[in-house]
């Protein structure tokens, strides 16, 4: 991991590191980069991805409202709403 | 010494749930400033479960931020310490007598850290025998509800109210295969993984040998193997973890909930300045390594690879559990930790994760009984809990 592409990944990841987490990052990939060797011994060439631990069926259901939150109380969460809607800087000059 | 992020109620039957376990009485914050404040409108499936069975909420336990760290260390409101020593707040609070038990999201192998270092019974059952709905996702292919109590027949009591299928879960397994786990079952035969024991401290490898002389004694057999490629449990989980851990966290923008700078002049710095101030240094690397294991350079060789090595760990673990009642290793490497080892080294759990990842990464029930770790196949929660009880009857 070099500093422009933990730069490209942080601003990727919408964080801001200061110089002393830069090097703490740096030297964490570091150490993980040197166990990639324990997985690369075992042979997985025939071995099939392993997604979910357990049989997992995909659950259909009838497409109704079972859960009828207001949005007034969806919005009491937030920092800055109007008249029913989230508010962010603009984004339009 | 606040071992409760939130307060709640105390009556004859109370549980502590730890602070990803969402609740509308009480807020929930994930360990997390991000989080801070933060009311759900809803209940965690388990706890609604707890309620109905007359349980109370003694309140929302300390947790580290969206417990991927060792012992809570990195929760917002600070680490936990007792005589110099970290302690897992949800575990001390059984340790106390506070509650009955303690639940908690078993991500990354904290709470089964924390049962072992104050001696108390802890359950993570079978993935999807346990409702996750409810809880703040984090390793999600990993997450399970875990049971902290001072006895084995509370966990036994907790067990049989919690183990349900869930609708309003997709991970959730049908309802037979959730309730088969109460089963009560005989564990007669013991796999011990001597390479893990030869990674602990002296005195985990002492009680380790004091619990298989216990076992020994009371008739089961214990053989020593060798764990082959359980070994790369830790560094394939690392990878599945964080990858899923920096997807679910990317939730987290300032906007709709949680935490919001006041430091922004345009949507970008909101989005970036919130989750900067917000998240702490352990959360933010794991975010960062997710993320590059997830990119287009590192996707095969470390994420995918990390897939197939989990289907090779889980067979190797089918095949011993066609000779083994159960396999045991530590917990933990050492039977404490203090503020200084996780200030040297932030990232620490990515380490000590050796002994947790194996079970964490299959989904395989687990259980700390006596400072010692065990896991079963997938739904013998039954003979873990025998194992567990010939423990506590041994002393």
């Amino acid at each position: 991991m070099d500093r422009e592409t933990l730069r490209k990944l942080a601003m990727l990841n919408q964080l801001s590191l200061n110089e002393e987490q830069k090097a703490s990052v740096i030297a964490f990939f570091a150490k993980r980069d040197e166990e990639l060797g324990v997985l690369n011994n075992i042979d997985t060439e025939n071995v099939e991805r392993m997604v979910h631990v357990c049989p997992i069926e995909t659950v259909v259901r009838e497409d109704v409202i079972d859960q009828k939150f207001q949005r007034e109380d969806l919005q009491k969460g937030a920092v800055d709403t109007d008249e029913g809607y989230w508010c962010v800087p603009r984004v339009v000059e | 010494m606040e071992l409760y992020l939130a307060k709640g109620e105390k009556k004859e039957k109370t549980v502590a749930l730890d602070d990803l376990f969402l609740t509308k009485s009480l807020p929930t914050t994930a360990g997390s400033k991000m989080l801070d404040g933060y009311m759900s409108l809803f209940d965690a499936e388990v706890f609604t479960l707890l309620s109905n069975s007359g349980f109370a909420l003694g309140g929302k336990a300390k947790v580290g931020e969206f417990a991927i760290d060792l012992l809570g260390e990195t929760c917002y409101k600070g680490a936990t310490e007792k005589d110099g020593k970290l302690v897992y707040a949800p575990c001390e609070l059984v340790k106390d007598g506070e509650v009955l038990a303690a639940l908690c999201l078993d991500a990354n192998g904290a709470p089964r850290r924390g049962a072992a270092q104050s001696g108390l019974v802890y359950l993570k059952p079978t993935y999807g025998t346990v409702s996750r709905f409810g809880l703040v996702g984090v390793a999600s292919s990993g997450d399970t509800v875990g049971i902290c109590a001072e006895t084995t027949d509370t966990v036994r009591e907790i067990l049989s109210v919690i183990a349900h299928h869930d609708d309003k879960d997709g991970t959730s397994l049908s309802e037979d295969a959730c309730i088969s786990i109460n089963k009560e079952k005989k564990a007669a035969k013991v796999a011990v993984l001597k390479d893990f024991i030869a990674e602990a401290e002296a005195d985990v490898q002492k009680s380790i040998y004091l619990t298989i002389e216990a076992l020994k004694k009371s008739g089961v057999e214990v053989v020593e193997i060798n764990s082959d490629e359980i070994a790369a449990a830790r560094v394939a989980w690392n990878i599945l973890m964080s990858a899923e851990t920096c997807n679910n966290v990317s939730r987290f923008d300032g906007v709709k909930y949680g935490y919001r700078t006041q430091n922004f002049t345009n949507l970008d710095e909101l989005y970036t300045n919130s989750r900067t101030e917000a998240f702490g240094d352990l959360i933010k690397t794991c975010i960062l390594f997710g993320s590059e294991t997830l990119s287009d350079k590192n996707y095969m060789k470390q994420y995918d690879k990390s897939l197939r090595i989990r289907r090779v760990i889980s067979e190797k673990f089918a095949l011993l559990f066609k000779s083994y009642d159960a396999v045991l290793l530590p917990a933990t490497s050492k039977t404490s930790y203090s503020v200084e080892d996780v200030k040297e080294n932030l990232t620490l759990c990515y380490e000590e994760n050796k002994f947790t990842a194996p079970a964490s990464i299959t989904g395989l029930p687990a259980l700390v009984a006596g400072g010692v770790q065990f896991i079963a196949d997938a739904f013998e929660e039954g003979k873990l809990l025998c194992l567990a009880q010939i423990i506590e009857q041994e002393g």
